[in-house]
């Protein structure tokens, strides 16, 4: 069996995203969701005659909505089209496009509409994620997504001065980056030289997390076009298209508890990104990606990914981040948009990466688009207990 | 200095006439307030046994347990919403020195929210008659030729007159010769009707309003204009947001492998299973070992004591998911390798909070049980660490 063999290639033709902020009262979730696929199918200069099939997911906990979808239809625009509803938590944006490809590409459908999107402030977000937590076990010690230990981890590792400093540079970096794009929620207008203010007076959410380490709550949606590469190469597209290449997705088991034993297992980043670059011969992440755009729910955890998704070792990680190598024109940037620490509409954070690093590619980002040419990108997603999915995007059919 | 419409001193001056003496009657606290910057101050709220005093402070605060720092906007958006508090505090516009959990658990019982009432400005017939030209509805007016006036008695009152002529409409002061409908009444009635808190039929046919004229006329003055709209009353289309709290009991059958965990627990022993092939000491037991794929079958005992390999000390104050009531902080969570568990199986569960300070990796620690254990995670207490 030849797995991830794609029937055809797939293309990303539009893609729409609301601004994400933490109120949005003057929209509820169909006008919100409404406001991301009329922008998606401007994009593309495609009306709702041109789409076959929807698919669209949030993190039904949330907003503790049953059939989202079927509420959303006015604003979707599914009347009397097939549509799918995927719900897989913090890694459901990236599911819906692995979904949409996957719709695509089997020549199910032509042209597939993906909808991701999340409104935080009418939900209870720490309460949502508590109940998604065995209810046996360990529910009751559940603290959200907050957690120390990976600071503690990388105290123990670094030392506490190199350790501090690499989450914070990176907390920053990315406000830099959010600060050039006018969409992201939280835009804090940080300086470096706030750095030791912050790491010592910021306040502690559990550990060594500290409030400006974690990310935010926001509302927000975002919508995304696919189609096959006959449809691209008959019709045309408005936009040059973004071909996804390939892409996927690690799980381990369910509980969170035995994570911390004497041995660690297998991060799911790193098996993750192990299978998808073996499979598609990238030897060296590094130098292969132009952007990575990654879902990095703070800034200790992001610098600690980032080790795994680009299967470093040792402190290699800090190294790249010490040198400026993830700034905007950095050997890798990561996170243009200002990532998931400066927004994060859960359902449509894991799409925003894909749509965000796509935006890369095509070179119209607006002004936080990298200065030299972006062929090759990478997004990730990521969810629950440790659920991880990755995205390979290309600016040419070239494998 | 006003900042979204109000003083911060309006705030403190307010203090007294919003707190709720009940919700403080166990509460003994000094909460030390500084707003910097032009319109700031310093203040102290003293709560005490369901008491408060607010004082201005000059100099130096002291004495307080807790103090809430920002400069004087961010202070007044914080506090009527129009800021996040939680984006205050990540970029360090507001500060607080001592017990954060106060601004998410303790204030929000012990005041009624500030707000601010705008001050309702009264609409009087010259505002809506400044209006009528604005309001006015050339479409419906084309080969028209009108003139009203209006006679308007009492305070606020006037004489008017709007005329209609060749698709557009002027209005005068004063009483215009050769009106086609001239109509007197109150002040206050006109701007009942207009505003419609008066019923603008009942006030013709009970004489409220005096026509001299064209009575059809009279009659058909809403037809040329858009409804007038009291800006003031914007309040009531203000965008609103439904407030709904879900409860639910819920109910989770534990199966026979898990099952036989609880049952552990009731001889406070701690079960876990063993996968054939790897050996690997599962906890809490599960059917079925998910790296061998292979049904795991024997229990061993494992513990009681073990060894912390990792941490969550919580200061965040987070809704304990089983009560929905916001914990107390500083809690801590530890991750115990039991004695007798194979290398990558740990137990997570909570250290006793006296015990915090000495809480480190490698800290040896025994559960405490309860007295009558009934199968429940709750028949631990917690762990505690072993000197």
């Amino acid at each position: 069996m030849k797995k991830h063999k794609k029937n055809r290639n797939v293309a990303i033709i539009g893609i729409g995203q609301t601004s994400l902020s933490s109120h949005k009262e003057d929209q509820n979730q169909a006008e919100m969701i409404y406001e991301a696929v009329r922008s998606a199918l401007a994009d593309a200069k495609m009306t709702l005659n041109d789409i076959d099939c929807i698919v669209h997911g949030n993190m039904e906990l949330f907003e503790m909505q049953f059939q989202p979808d079927m509420w959303h239809a006015i604003g979707s625009g599914a009347f009397g089209k097939d549509e799918y509803r995927i719900t897989t938590g913090g890694t459901t944006g990236a599911t819906l496009v692995c979904a949409a490809d996957s719709l695509v590409a089997s020549g199910m459908y032509e042209t597939v509409l993906a909808i991701g999107f999340e409104k935080l402030q009418e939900a209870n977000t720490t309460g949502g994620i508590t109940n998604m937590s065995d209810p046996l076990w360990f529910r009751n010690l559940q603290t959200g997504a907050l957690t120390g230990t990976t600071a503690t981890d990388m105290i123990d590792e670094f030392g506490e001065e190199r350790a501090k400093r690499a989450s914070m540079k990176y907390r920053i970096m990315m406000d830099k980056h959010a600060m050039l794009n006018p969409r992201a929620h939280r835009r804090l207008g940080l300086e470096y030289d706030q750095m030791e203010d912050l790491m010592k007076n910021s306040p502690q959410l559990v550990g060594e997390l500290r409030l400006i380490h974690m990310c935010s709550q926001s509302d927000g949606a975002c919508a995304m076009i696919f189609t096959s590469e006959d449809s691209v190469k008959k019709k045309g597209t408005a936009k040059p298209p973004v071909w996804i290449r390939d892409h996927e997705t690690s799980h381990r088991e369910e509980t969170m508890s035995n994570l911390f034993g004497f041995k660690r297992p297998k991060m799911t980043h790193r098996d993750c990104a192990e299978k998808l670059f073996k499979r598609n011969g990238v030897k060296d992440p590094v130098e292969y990606f132009d952007v990575f755009e990654m879902y990095d729910p703070s800034s200790w955890w992001a610098m600690d990914w980032l080790r795994e998704f680009l299967l470093l070792k040792d402190d290699e990680h800090l190294k790249l981040l010490e040198a400026g190598e993830f700034d905007l024109d950095g050997k890798c940037p990561i996170n243009p948009s200002g990532g998931v620490i400066a927004s994060n509409p859960i359902g449509a954070t894991a799409m925003l990466r894909p749509a965000e690093a796509a935006m890369q590619i095509r070179g119209d980002a607006g002004a936080h688009q990298i200065k030299k040419e972006v062929r090759h990108a990478l997004a990730s997603g990521f969810g629950g207990t440790l659920w991880t999915v990755m995205i390979m995007l290309e600016k040419e059919l070239n494998w | 200095m006003e900042y979204f419409g109000t003083t911060v001193a309006d705030i403190f001056n307010t203090m007294p006439k919003r707190f709720i003496p009940e919700e403080a009657k166990d509460v003994d606290i000094v909460i030390g307030y500084e707003a910097t910057g032009p319109g700031g101050g310093k203040w102290k709220a003293i709560m005490k046994h369901g008491t408060l005093k607010v004082e201005t402070v000059e100099g130096e605060l002291t004495g307080c347990n807790t103090t809430i720092q920002a400069d004087a906007e961010t202070f007044v958006g914080v506090t009527l919403g129009k800021i996040t508090a939680i984006d205050a505090l990540t970029n360090q516009k507001l500060r607080v020195v001592g017990d954060v959990k106060l601004l998410m658990t303790l204030l929000p019982k012990v005041f009624v929210p500030y707000s601010i009432t705008p001050a309702k400005k009264e609409v009087t017939a010259r505002d809506i008659l400044s209006t009528v030209k604005d309001r006015f509805r050339r479409d419906k007016a084309q080969g028209v030729t009108l003139s009203f006036g209006y006679d308007l008695a009492g305070e606020g009152g006037g004489q008017w007159s709007i005329i209609i002529k060749d698709g557009k409409c002027t209005v005068k002061e004063g009483l215009e010769d050769n009106l086609t409908v001239k109509m007197t009444m109150d002040a206050g009635t006109y701007v009942g009707m207009m505003t419609g808190t008066l019923d603008t039929v009942a006030a013709f046919t009970s004489g409220k309003v005096k026509i001299d004229g064209d009575m059809m006329a009279a009659g058909a003055t809403a037809k040329y204009f858009n409804k007038y709209v009291d800006p003031n009353a914007q309040e009531a289309e203000e965008l609103l947001s439904v407030k709904v709290i879900t409860s639910v009991g819920m109910r989770f059958a534990t199966g026979p492998v898990m099952g036989k965990w609880f049952k552990g627990m009731k001889e406070k022993k701690f079960l876990a299973n063993v996968c054939p092939s790897c050996k690997r000491t599962q906890i809490p037991p599960r059917e079925v070992c998910a790296f061998c794929h292979i049904r795991a079958g024997e229990y061993v005992e494992l513990g009681p004591e073990g060894t912390v390999t990792n941490y969550d000390i919580v200061y965040y104050a987070s809704p304990d998911p089983l009560t929905g009531v916001v914990r107390n902080t500083p809690y801590a969570g530890v991750f115990v390798m039991l004695d007798g568990a194979t290398e990558q199986e740990a137990l997570s569960f909570e250290l006793k909070t006296e015990d915090i300070p000495k809480l480190k990796k490698g800290a040896r620690v025994r559960p405490v049980w309860s007295d009558k254990p009934k199968g429940h995670f709750s028949d631990i207490l917690y762990f505690e660490i072993i000197n």
